[in-house]
Parts: C-alpha cells; structure tokens; sequence
C-alpha cells in the first residue's frame, strides 16, 4: 500500500460529496444522478490489484454508510465490476479519455441495474418504480458522459501533484 | 511466473476472499463501520449546509429595507394570529386533560419539539431520506416522528453524533397506521411512488368500502395514532382515488402528499420525552 491510496479515496469522497450537492438540488424535480461506475473506473483501469482494490473497497463503504441499501451492497457490486474491468483491461488503451467514458458509462449501467433490482422489490408497485428508475438512469448516463474526463483528469492531476506515477506508485519522472 | 489464465482469474480470486471475510466479520464491527464512515462525511455533509444558509443570508441582506419593512408587518399579522390560535389551543388542551381524566383513559405519549436544518436531501427511485443537522447531541432518538407545517415527514431512522438520517413517509419501506378523517377504522399507507417530474405519492390499503374518494373529492388521511409512534391526527397527505381490491373486502388507492415535502430546508422533531421529564 502507498500514497497513492488516500490519494485516490479522497478524490472518490470529494466526488459523492459533490454528487449529494447535485442530488440535494434535484430533489425537488425527482430525479436523482447516480454516478457509482465513476468511483470504480479509475482506480480498476489504472492502478494495481491492491491499491485500486483497497480504494474500491473504502469507497464502496463510504457510498454504502450514507444510503438506505443494506450495508456491504455497494461492497459486492463495486468488488465484481472492478474484478471484471481488471481481469480484461489488458490490450486496451487504458489512459484514453474517451476509453474510460466508455468503460465508466458500462460500470455505471451494470451497477444501477443491480441496484434497482436488489432494491425495487421494496416498492409497492415494482413497474411505475422502473419509469422512474429509467429516467434516473438516462440522466445519471448523461452526466456520467460529460464529467468523466474532467474527474479522471482531475485524478491524473492530483497524482502529478503528488509526483507519483498512477500505474506504478513510483515517483514520477 | 504465474500462467496467464491464473492471472487472469486473480482480482476474481481476491474478490471472494474480501466477500468471505465480509461475510465471516462480526455485526458489531460492520455497524462501527458504518458508523464511522458516515461521520467521516457528515462535517462536510453539515458544511454545505451551513454555507448554503449563509448563502440565503446574504441574498436576504440584498433585499431593499422597504421589502422588509412591509415583509414584517405581514409577520406581525401573522404571529397576532397564531397567538390566538395558542390561548385556543391553550383552552382546548385543558379541556382534553379534564376529559381524559374524567373517563380514566391512559395518558397520550408526550414530545419535545426539537427544531432542526435540512443538510441534505437523498430521494432516489430506490430510498427517499433527509440528513438533518441534528443528532445524538439533540438526544434525539431512532424512531421519532418528524413533523412540519404540512403535517408528517417521516421518522428519524439513523442517530448519529450531531445529524440524523429521517426517513420520509414517500420512502418504499415506510409504512404507518392511519385513518381517513371522520373515520376511526385503521388503514395501512405506504410511501413510494416518486414518478420522475411529479409531486411524490404514497399508497394506502385495507381502506373499508364505503369510503369514497376522487381526485375532485379527496380525504384526508391522518395519522391514527395506533403503533404508539406518531401522535393522533397528523396529517399524511389525501386519498385521491380508491379502487375495490381483488379479493373485494377491501380498496386501495394513492394518497397525494404535501408537494412541498421534496423541498423541505426545515423540520420539528417530536422526541418523546420519559416519564419523568413530564
């Protein structure tokens, strides 16, 4: 473990922190971005299996404390997407803006999906709960579109800052 | 070197080891955890708040002093109003003591009124809560009815140091004896149906069938006061249309709740108060 992962985590907090700001402005037009593909993207494409795990690991316990879902959900889903994004990212241009979108935008439907369908059994009427599940989603894909290359180059930057290199944890040339 | 299908299968691998200690670890190190890790949020969660108050602050200071002037002569009215309102209710609640004590009925639950600031608001499609600036420093406790002038929010359903998370009555998983008004026969509500662009809905079953209700002649549904949490006659919301259930016994229908329950910046919590705070 080195700098890099407190670097990282705070990133991922000052994300969901930003993310309940929009959150708290939307809530009188009921709609609600959810943004947990970006927390994963980062830390599965770049950094290795310990430190992007560990990283994972504290921001989905992060995310999990302050919502309703049972604590440990965002445990699993952000684990199995980020195993899965490590497992393939071989052979892809990892460090390309518009790669990471892709594979952010991905995670971020794989993970609400899972959401809705571990959560919307608690609804009294499961189908009018999917209308709005569907426009929540189209929305939070939206925004995921257009701030993805700003957050991953504010995580670049921050390791530049840093003078440490995101793949190796080495100083930075 | 590992062969490459082996590496490939490693973050799996890791994964279910984290999976299986999660599992393996205690309920009581989970709860610290969670704990902890909301309270590492919750300055910030507070800080936004606070900032968001001083942001309204100064947009008030902008206001010119003839808009004030007149802004509190309206409040003059007003309060002139409610302090007649209060010797009513003054009279009333003595009233209802003497009664109470002339038929010997068991005591009503008693609160203290603990105002307390919207930090943050989360209403998703899966969960509709508040995060107030108040908590374990308040002696607020899980379970306590939370009110503002429309009538019901929620309850408060985590304490922390000095927030609490409320869980509102639009949420899926809040459920809550009631009665529509006139009518003392209980009947079951239920929030969440929070449809995109729209004022937030509630459900309601085992309504008896000879209550009538349309969106042109809705009813009032309040709290009936059975489950000993929420006190008698706060209001929910009302019932806008009912439909004969499939097995016929009963109806269920929707129930409109106050719209300005999604724009809340300020709410009351009821903390009950023990019997020898009376």
């Amino acid at each position: 473990m080195d700098r890099r992962l407190p670097l990282l985590f705070l990133t991922n907090l000052l994300l969901a922190w930003l993310a309940g700001q929009v959150n708290h402005s939307l809530a009188p037009m009921a709609v609600h971005l959810y943004l947990g593909g970006l927390f994963v993207a980062f830390a599965a494409l770049r950094l290795d299996l310990k430190n992007g795990g560990l990283c994972t690991v504290l921001t989905a316990l992060a995310c999990d404390s302050t919502t309703a879902a049972p604590f440990g959900t965002s445990l699993v889903l952000f684990g199995l997407a980020h195993a899965t994004v490590l497992a393939v990212r071989q052979g892809f241009p990892r460090d390309e803006p518009v790669f990471a979108t892709v594979v952010t935008l991905i995670l971020n439907l794989f993970l609400f999906l899972a959401c809705s369908f571990v959560l919307v059994g608690l609804n009294p009427r499961p189908a009018d709960a999917w209308l709005r599940l569907f426009v929540d989603l189209i929305a939070s894909q939206l925004v995921l579109a257009f701030i993805t290359p700003w957050f991953f180059a504010l995580q670049a930057r921050v390791f530049e800052l840093a003078r440490l290199d995101p793949e190796t944890g080495r100083p930075a040339s | 070197m590992l062969p490459k299908r082996f590496d490939q299968a490693r973050p799996f691998a890791t994964l279910g080891a984290v999976l299986l200690a999660w599992i393996l670890v205690p309920l009581a190190v989970k709860s610290f955890a969670r704990v902890s890790f909301f309270e590492l949020q919750a300055p910030f969660i507070a800080a936004a708040a606070y900032v968001r108050d001083l942001q309204e602050f100064w947009a008030l200071r902008l206001h010119p002093k003839d808009e004030l002037i007149k802004a509190g002569h309206e409040i003059a009215g007003v309060i002139a109003q409610y302090e007649f309102s209060q010797q009513e209710l003054e009279s009333l609640r003595a009233e209802n003591v003497r009664l109470q004590n002339l038929l010997n009925l068991p005591p009503q639950p008693a609160f203290r009124y603990e105002r307390a600031r919207v930090a943050r608001r989360d209403l998703s499609g899966w969960w509709q809560r508040l995060i107030i600036r108040k908590g374990a420093n308040y002696g607020l406790v899980v379970g306590s009815p939370v009110v503002f002038a429309g009538g019901v929010v929620g309850r408060v359903s985590e304490v922390y140091g000095y927030t609490a998370v409320v869980d509102l009555i639009t949420s899926p998983t809040f459920r809550l004896a009631a009665s529509v008004e006139g009518d003392a026969r209980p009947i079951c509500y239920q929030g969440g149906l929070n449809d995109s662009f729209k004022a937030p809905r509630g459900t309601v079953e085992y309504v008896p069938t000879d209550i009538y209700a349309s969106p042109t002649s809705p009813r009032l549904l309040l709290t009936s006061g059975l489950g000993g949490v929420f006190p008698t006659g706060l209001r929910i919301g009302r019932i806008v249309r009912l439909e004969t259930s499939t097995d016929g016994l009963f109806q269920s229908g929707e129930v409109r709740v106050d719209e300005r329950l999604v724009s809340l910046t300020e709410v009351t919590v009821l903390v009950p108060l023990e019997t020898e705070d009376l």
